[in-house]
């Protein structure tokens, strides 16, 4: 009854229920616009939201991850440009059906979908939640220290990189995490003598270098493309779609559920995976994947949105982001005093049933802006790069100053834009760096907690690793990773 | 049959050895911190962090070795590597815009925060190839007047006012004390 209570706080509050709904609107709109994403969005919102109250800034954050997520299938629809990496198998089939004058029948079908694998997901957040808190009370520092670190080697892996690139990202994250003076002892550490650095450096503005100008500087490689306009006619899905396609939406959803509950594995990942399950279960679609199958856009859309109650799973019971968008919220949650991890559901259990709700009501929101507006939002996806680019640049630096209010955080951000482009340009990951800077200090504490527990003792330690069933299973899981990324396994398996 | 080798990135190479020698900058860094006092010390975990980073450059630096070099294009006169760098990883357009955006960094205190944003927003459409500077003036106004109303009134960010500015209207007879 409790539980209800703090779920419906965002539905009776009105300027909850305002906050929620502008971040849905907000998000839709920004995972639309190519050369947006919302994690770049949710980056730059952190360091405004900070003075607000924890509530207001949850709700807000809330809407604008689940609206981003969907909104990238709209310019992946309409202009065959995913706005978001979730949106990257929407496009498959997508643009073909909007090619064939389908592309309002498209875009009604996707938001129905989508709300449906989000009410999926948030409904196994609400469930699996509390059992994977109370599992996790039994973890020791050992196992957080594994978890972050396959945290770290997942986002590097599953997205595509090379291991050692995805493992030398997040090693410096690490280590810029670390920059400042030690938390137990105050040395100082990567300081080089600055008083400056004693302080650390903000990871909100390294968060919005690495996601906001690197981005920024990387579209710039692409301001040629020209977008073929589209024609949007009829947009709410007959009944009979909607029967027909449902449970492969209820399947997909469940995919998107169990990818986006892994550590370091997003909507992205999902999506994919989805499609490629929808392409070997389905026998006869609507017409050939790739060529406007409606199953093409069926199962990506329910599963990243079902994927966002999914990655809040690991974020919220064990401090672990599912992907790039949870580890920005869980630097949020830091800023506003919150340890996200298991003491949080049992400490402030409020905090959770609120996000719960606030999910659900984004998610109802989203049906009603997903299925209004594609008129005057097919004309603002358009937004020529060249008028977009320098605004979001003027907004990451409102960002960065507004942390402070100290210029040196945007200069911060200027060397990360900078170091994070040419990182891209040659194949790295930043997903892992931010990841590295955020879970750097708690893997360091975890650490040395676990060595003073193993009395220093080499040898313990690292037998604890073996003697533990739960250390044993959390280490199993990392050297499959790490394996799986080997030379010798792709062989292995091309052989099978 | 096997796999052709991968064609390396021009740069590819000065960047992963930068990338190594500010590891192994880093890892004795981490080791002066503490030297080996004790495996809980405050260095340790920085030496452990710095060493993967090291081992890790090693690995992609041996990659990068062993890809071949990205073939000249054109017909008749070959692209140096300094060409071809410039090409596909610093063309003008990513040079200027970022140059633009270190000005604006710079810009921010002496000149404020409107003052600064309007010049970069109009300077950087041009620059990105936006033609018409009535339409650029416009859109960078009217841009500006929202970010500067969202922030300063519901977010309530304090923005830089410019210190050139504040002291050019102190100066003004009857200015601003």
């Amino acid at each position: 009854m409790e539980a209800l209570g703090y779920f419906f706080t965002t539905w009776a509050d009105p300027y909850l229920l305002f906050l929620t709904a502008a971040g849905t609107f907000a998000g839709i709109y920004i995972g639309a616009i190519p050369g947006l994403s919302v994690t770049m969005a949710v980056s730059i919102l952190i360091s405004f939201t900070f003075k607000w109250q924890v509530n207001e800034a949850l709700a807000l954050i809330s809407g604008i991850y689940l609206g981003g997520v969907y909104g990238g299938s709209r310019s992946a629809i309409l202009l065959n440009i995913p706005g978001a990496p979730s949106a990257i198998a929407t496009g498959l089939d997508g643009y073909p059906l909007a090619k064939l004058g389908e592309a309002g029948t498209a875009i009604g079908l996707t938001t129905v979908v989508s709300v449906f694998g989000g009410f999926v997901g948030i409904l196994a957040l609400a469930i699996a939640a509390p059992a994977v808190s109370g599992l996790a009370l039994m973890f020791a520092p050992r196992d957080y220290l594994m978890l972050a670190i396959w945290g770290i080697l997942l986002v590097g892996s599953l997205s595509g990189g090379s291991l050692a690139k995805g493992i030398f990202s997040g090693a410096l994250g690490v280590l810029i995490g670390m920059v400042g003076l030690d938390p137990m002892t105050a040395e100082p550490r990567f300081t080089f003598g600055s008083l400056q650095l004693t302080a650390g450096i903000s990871y909100v503005a390294a968060m919005i270098g690495f996601f906001g100008v690197a981005e920024v500087l990387m579209q710039l490689h692409e301001l040629k493309l020209k977008a073929i306009k589209q024609n949007v006619s009829k947009i709410l899905p007959s009944w009979g779609l909607l029967k027909k396609y449902l449970p492969l939406s209820l399947r997909t959803s469940g995919i998107g559920v169990v990818v986006g509950a892994l550590p370091g594995a997003g909507g992205d990942i999902a999506a994919l995976m989805a499609y490629d399950h929808a392409k070997r279960t389905v026998k006869n679609p609507s017409r050939p994947f790739g060529e406007g199958a409606y199953e093409g856009l069926v199962a990506p859309e329910s599963a990243n949105n079902a994927a966002v109650g999914g990655a809040y799973i690991p974020m919220l019971t064990l401090g672990i982001p599912g992907d790039a968008v949870t580890a920005v919220i869980i630097g949020a949650m830091y800023i506003h005093g919150l340890k996200p991890g298991p003491m949080l559901m049992i400490e402030t259990p409020h905090l959770f049933w609120f996000t719960v709700g606030s999910l659900t009501l984004a998610n109802c929101f989203l049906l009603v802006f997903g299925l209004s507006g594609i008129k005057l939002f097919a004309k603002i996806v358009e937004t020529p790069k060249p008028i977009l680019l320098p605004v979001i640049l003027v907004l990451s630096a409102v960002g960065a100053y507004a942390i402070n209010n100290n210029p040196v955080d945007v200069y911060w951000m200027l060397a990360f834009g900078v170091f994070g482009y040419f990182l891209k340009m040659y194949g790295f990951q930043v997903g892992p760096v931010i990841l590295g800077m955020i879970l750097g200090p708690m893997m360091d504490k975890s650490y040395r907690q676990a060595m003073i527990s193993a009395e220093g003792n080499v040898g313990q330690f690292m037998g604890e690793f073996f003697t533990s069933p739960l250390s044993a299973i959390i280490l199993a899981a990392l050297v499959l990773t790490m394996a799986s990324q080997t030379a010798w396994w792709k062989k292995l398996r091309g052989l099978t | 049959m096997p796999t052709p080798p991968r064609q390396r990135q021009p740069g590819e190479l000065v960047f992963t050895l930068l990338l190594l020698l500010g590891s192994l900058t880093m890892l004795w860094q981490a080791y002066g911190i503490s030297k080996f006092e004790s495996i809980t010390s405050a260095g340790m975990f920085p030496m452990l962090a710095t060493l993967t980073m090291v081992v890790t450059a090693l690995v992609f630096l041996r990659h990068t070795l062993r890809a071949t070099r990205a073939p000249a294009v054109g017909s008749g006169s070959a692209e140096t590597l300094a060409q071809q760098f410039v090409r596909q990883l610093t063309p003008p357009v990513v040079v200027g815009f970022t140059a633009s955006i270190a000005a604006y960094m710079l810009a921010l205190e002496p000149l404020g925060f409107v003052v600064s944003s309007y010049l970069f927003m109009v300077v950087g459409m041009r620059l990105l190839g936006s033609p018409r500077w009535l339409l650029n003036l416009a859109v960078s106004a009217v841009c500006l007047a929202a970010i500067y109303l969202v922030f300063q009134t519901a977010f309530s960010v304090v923005l830089p006012k410019g210190t050139w500015l504040q002291a050019l209207l102190a100066a003004a007879p009857g200015g601003a004390k």
